[in-house]
């Protein structure tokens, strides 16, 4: 448990809050700067999508909280089958029910 | 895209719709997930204004999970505000890309206003987004995405507020599944993005990401980003020459 007293308390939210609007303040100046067929552009899009799915996939790798209760295992197979049947039914909602569904059948039966 | 039956359709109706699109699924899955955060929260020491706070300002589950644990072991205000922002560094790409995909520029908001929008997009908006662009006109997509973002936001934050209290209602054998289902939401959504270089950027970030990790902690996420992106880019662009096909 920590030791903040009220204010230090409040200034480290300000700080989490700051450390966060500042990158979207600069990703809406820079937005404007940059053309929009450009291969900037390309590059920009498919770094977002590499970051992103690396926080999910450190999210579901080393997982805190709950989710920490499961093993790797249970959760490579709720992935792995959602990702299986998103690349044969195309349907999302469909695909995300398999995922979810193959990871609680895995973590009751393995 | 244009050129199919939602050229018809103004924008509160797009906006209706995206909300109806929100209520689907991710919704509910992001108000458990916004729970799970504020039961860390709270076993962190916030108390529930705190908790409710960061959920609001900082809106981005990784970053504020860094800040939550970060708070538990009384770093320092300078730790907590490096770790955040390399946490949420991809709001940075994710506002330059959703203003790109919703031609921002054409619609002539002021930068406070820009900037407000921005405040709403997360990961699920942001993902969601890559989605309506295959259905919807561009000039639609702002209007899209504000009757969507402003939904998940509102269950979030309901979420966040619920899981302060209830956190015990659920049993954690329930709760872990209901957690489960926003990362892989996300992923397949990705997935599912219209661009070939695009979904190569997720599973080359993704696959990078859990290797890094044991040596460079936290910055893998930067690095896996960077190198999945660029290799996905200049294998796009290069090799495949995917920008030279008519369809994506």
């Amino acid at each position: 448990m920590n030791d903040y007293g009220f204010f230090y308390s409040w200034l480290a939210v300000f700080f989490a809050i700051l450390a966060t609007v500042i990158w979207r303040f600069i990703g809406v100046v820079m937005a404007s700067r940059i053309p929009a067929d450009g291969p900037v552009m390309v590059w920009v899009n498919t770094m977002a999508y590499a970051m992103v799915s690396a926080v999910l996939l450190l999210i579901l790798v080393r997982p805190i909280g709950v989710l920490a209760t499961t093993s790797l295992d249970h959760r490579l197979i709720g992935l792995f089958a959602g990702l299986l049947v998103m690349f044969f039914s195309k349907r999302l909602i469909f695909s995300l029910f398999c995922g979810v569904c193959a990871f609680a059948i895995a973590i009751h039966i393995i | 895209m244009s050129g199919t039956i939602h050229d018809t359709l103004n924008p509160s109706q797009v906006r209706q719709n995206a909300m109806f699109d929100a209520l689907r699924a991710p919704c509910y899955a992001l108000c458990v997930t916004m729970a799970g955060f504020s039961t860390i929260a709270r076993e962190s020491g916030f108390d529930f204004m705190m908790t409710v706070f960061t959920s609001l300002g900082v809106w981005g589950m990784p970053g504020q999970v860094a800040f939550a644990s970060l708070y538990s072991a009384s770093a320092s205000l300078i730790a907590i505000f490096f770790a955040v922002s390399l946490a949420n560094m991809r709001m940075f790409l994710m506002v330059i890309s959703a203003a790109d995909m919703m031609q921002l520029k054409s619609h002539n908001l002021p930068l406070w206003k820009r900037v407000f929008w921005m405040q709403f997009l997360a990961v699920t908006a942001w993902a969601n987004l890559g989605l309506a662009q295959q259905k919807y006109p561009s000039h639609l997509l702002l209007a899209y995405y504000q009757g969507f973002s402003l939904t998940i936001f509102i269950f979030g934050i309901l979420g966040t507020i619920l899981g302060f209290f209830l956190s015990d209602i659920l049993p954690p054998e329930v709760l872990r599944v209901v957690i489960f289902v926003t990362p892989i939401y996300i992923l397949l959504l990705m997935m599912s993005a219209g661009q070939k270089a695009n979904r190569l950027a997720v599973l080359i970030g993704g696959a990078l990401s859990p290797f890094f990790f044991p040596f460079v902690g936290e910055w893998a996420i930067l690095l896996a980003g960077i190198i999945g992106g660029s290799l996905a880019s200049f294998y796009g662009h290069y090799i495949a020459k995917w920008h030279l096909e008519n369809v994506p």
